[in-house]
């Protein structure tokens, strides 16, 4: 009993960092209809930034805070470097740029950061609480404060201010929303700074709990979080959350219960499949 | 008189040079003798690559600098095989054909090296695995070697420190899921009940795994006395350390793999008491051992691993080949491998007929941060490789 709880806890902390990698995903998507693979290489810029940062200046919170600002620019500047003057193009070849991009950047971090890979000189947010019989890291209760904190920070953007109800509305009618006055070419940097800094936040962590940060940790995540972002209803913020939590626990169980018929990263796919035969527009989006 | 001083001079000078040509400077008259080398230097095998890359070249220069082989230096052609099979063929044949190098050492990993051992065969230049754990690259043929021990032999060795040395009976096992891991695992669970050792479960994970969480969790429900962990040190550190944070106190055992002063800076304060069975003999007092740790760390500024050992081991055994066969002709070469008994960076080795290593196992564990001699395994009908 003890460990299915336990199991639970470690699936919900998984999915969230999962949804706070997609989230960005899907908000591209949302908005430019471009698969963004190379979102995964600014998850490892961020864990490489926090890191850095981190190390030396010697405070956490300003390694969190100074990797998702920077992270946040680099993506608006790969939007305006890389996806801006593809966006006339048919979809795929802004999907072959930016995989291009994304090994680029691997292979980059290898160059800059080392082989090897970095870890904390300090690792922040050590020991652990426990509670009826389990240990849970301030590392992962940090996972999960972030998570909330970020997400829940996102919805208010988006429903309660101005800002995001443009960029909600440019969204859902881009030609309408231009009309009415609203900065598309406005809107769509902020959509990829805020879509950066989230998995900036999430490298951060990952790197945290890992200890470790290394040029392939994006590796993982640019795949996963493609089935994620699909089995959310591509584009759709709320179906993303869910498919993200729900795939964390699947996983978390599975790994111990299916691990001898299903590889764990298989599972991903493995719902994928099942889910795209049974509902094409995903878990949660609307059919067309 | 002026006309015979001059001729003197000539004939003095004419006698210098013919001393200094002979005696001082032989090794820079004849052409070194070109040793090919490949490893991941980009792409994901590059920590191991790179590592691998500078012990290679220490020991080429050390060897360079006591004289060379037969009077003629080393020259080590190196070539990056990206960890694909695909790249290393093209790369092998133009070692073959375009530089005509007398020997290969690969310090890549099985993908690579199984696909290259058939090239080099064929071609009948012999071939040096230092790192590759494949089965199937002694069996390319007879001019193929390996300097580490497959899978199955350290998985034995892993069994005999937790049920003989530890006297850890009840066990959970963690395979990664590579041919490496896998074989580890196989070795283990054979020879596991000779030393009554009693399986309670098995896990497994993708070598793209960081986060444990339930495997952990499942692990600290077993409550096992020990566990043989299989992985990297990029996968182990971070899973140490996890079953650490969770309060798992059981014994933890890996292979070689874990052996990077990473694995420690990952793990942190959780590595202490971590054992491996390791390659490199943190206690030997032996020159070959110690002369190796303190002048690769000073060269490459990290503490040596396996990876970098073993290769620095095998350009340690060619060159002594070499020596022996007193030629450097690829035959005579490969009939000298055969005969090899040899004092290197990973202790004393031998080849048995499927030119697989015969050596010892010495066991390392994580004190104050470092790893340092816990003992040795030398049995050797356990510790036997697999043979024709």
């Amino acid at each position: 009993m003890n460990l299915l709880v336990e199991l639970g806890v470690q699936g919900l902390i998984n999915g969230a960092i999962y949804a706070l990698i997609a989230t960005g995903l899907a908000m591209v998507f949302g908005l430019l209809r471009i698969l963004h693979i190379a979102h995964a290489g600014l998850f490892a810029l961020g864990g490489y930034l926090g890191l850095v940062i981190t190390n030396a200046s010697g405070s956490f919170a300003l390694g969190l805070a100074g990797a998702m600002l920077l992270v946040g620019v680099c993506g608006m500047a790969m939007y305006r470097l890389c996806y801006e003057p593809i966006l006339d193009k048919p979809p795929y070849v802004a999907l072959i740029a930016s995989v291009g991009l994304f090994i680029a950047m691997e292979e980059l971090f290898r160059l800059v950061f080392g082989a090897y890979g970095r870890s904390y000189r300090r690792v922040p947010l050590q020991g652990a609480l426990e509670f009826a019989g389990m240990r849970i890291k301030y590392a992962e209760l940090g996972v999960a404060v972030l998570t909330v904190g970020l997400l829940v920070g996102l919805a208010l953007f988006t429903s309660r201010t101005r800002v995001g109800i443009a960029w909600r509305a440019t969204v859902t009618d881009s030609r309408m929303a231009a009309s009415f006055g609203v900065s598309i070419a406005g809107v769509r940097y902020l959509n990829f700074f805020i879509g950066s800094a989230l998995a900036a936040a999430a490298g951060v962590m990952v790197g945290v709990l890992n200890n470790l940060v290394e040029p392939g940790m994006g590796g993982v995540p640019s795949y996963k979080a493609l089935a994620i972002i699909v089995l959310g209803g591509l584009g759709n913020l709320n179906g993303t959350l869910v498919a993200a939590l729900l795939l964390g626990l699947v996983e978390a169980y599975g790994s111990i219960y299916l691990s001898k018929v299903l590889d764990r990263d298989s599972i991903a796919f493995a719902a994928l499949i099942a889910v795209l035969l049974v509902r094409p527009q995903g878990l949660f989006g609307l059919r067309s | 008189m002026y006309r015979s001083f001059r001729r003197a001079l000539a004939a003095s000078s004419a006698a210098c040079a013919l001393v200094y040509g002979l005696g001082a400077t032989p090794t820079l008259a004849q052409p070194p003798i070109k040793i090919g080398f490949h490893a991941g230097l980009t792409g994901p095998a590059a920590a191991d690559g790179k590592a691998a890359e500078a012990a290679a070249q220490l020991a080429v220069d050390q060897i360079n600098r006591a004289g060379g082989v037969l009077a003629r230096k080393l020259e080590l052609i190196v070539y990056d095989d990206q960890f694909k099979p695909e790249v290393v063929v093209p790369l092998a044949n133009r070692m073959i054909g375009d530089d005509k190098v007398r020997a290969v050492i690969s310090a890549g990993f099985s993908a690579p090296t199984r696909a290259a051992a058939p090239v080099f065969q064929k071609a009948e230049v012999p071939y040096i695995a230092a790192i590759s754990f494949a089965p199937e690259v002694t069996r390319a043929g007879d001019y193929v070697f390996r300097v580490t021990s497959v899978g199955e032999v350290q998985g034995r060795a892993g069994a005999k420190l937790v049920g003989d040395v530890l006297k850890k009976k009840r066990v959970v096992v963690i395979t990664i899921k590579t041919d490496f891991g896998k074989t580890l695992v196989a070795g283990f669970k054979d020879a596991a009940p000779k030393f009554g050792i009693q399986i309670l479960k098995e896990y497994e994970y993708s070598p793209g795994d960081r986060q444990f969480g339930p495997l952990v969790a499942s692990i600290k429900a077993d409550a096992p006395d020990a566990i043989y962990a299989t992985g990297f040190y990029f996968t182990g550190g971070p899973l140490v350390s996890q079953l650490r944070a969770a309060g798992v106190a059981a014994d933890i055992v890996g292979p070689e793999s874990y052996s990077s002063q990473k694995f420690i800076e990952i793990a942190g304060a959780a590595a202490e008491g971590t054992l491996i069975t390791n390659v490199i003999d943190w206690g030997s007092q032996s020159p070959e051992v110690t002369q190796f740790l303190a002048d690769f760390e000073k060269k490459a500024g990290f503490k040596a691993e396996a990876v970098s050992a073993q290769t620095h081991a095998a350009i340690s055994v060619l060159a002594a080949a070499i020596r022996r066969a007193a030629s450097d002709e690829p035959k005579q070469i490969r009939a000298a491998l055969e005969k090899t008994d040899l004092m290197t960076a990973i202790g004393r080795l031998s080849f048995n007929d499927l030119h697989e290593v015969r050596k010892v196992f010495p066991v390392s564990i994580v004190r104050n941060g470092a790893w340092t001699k816990f003992t040795t395994i030398d049995d050797m009908v356990l510790l036997a490789p697999p043979t024709k």
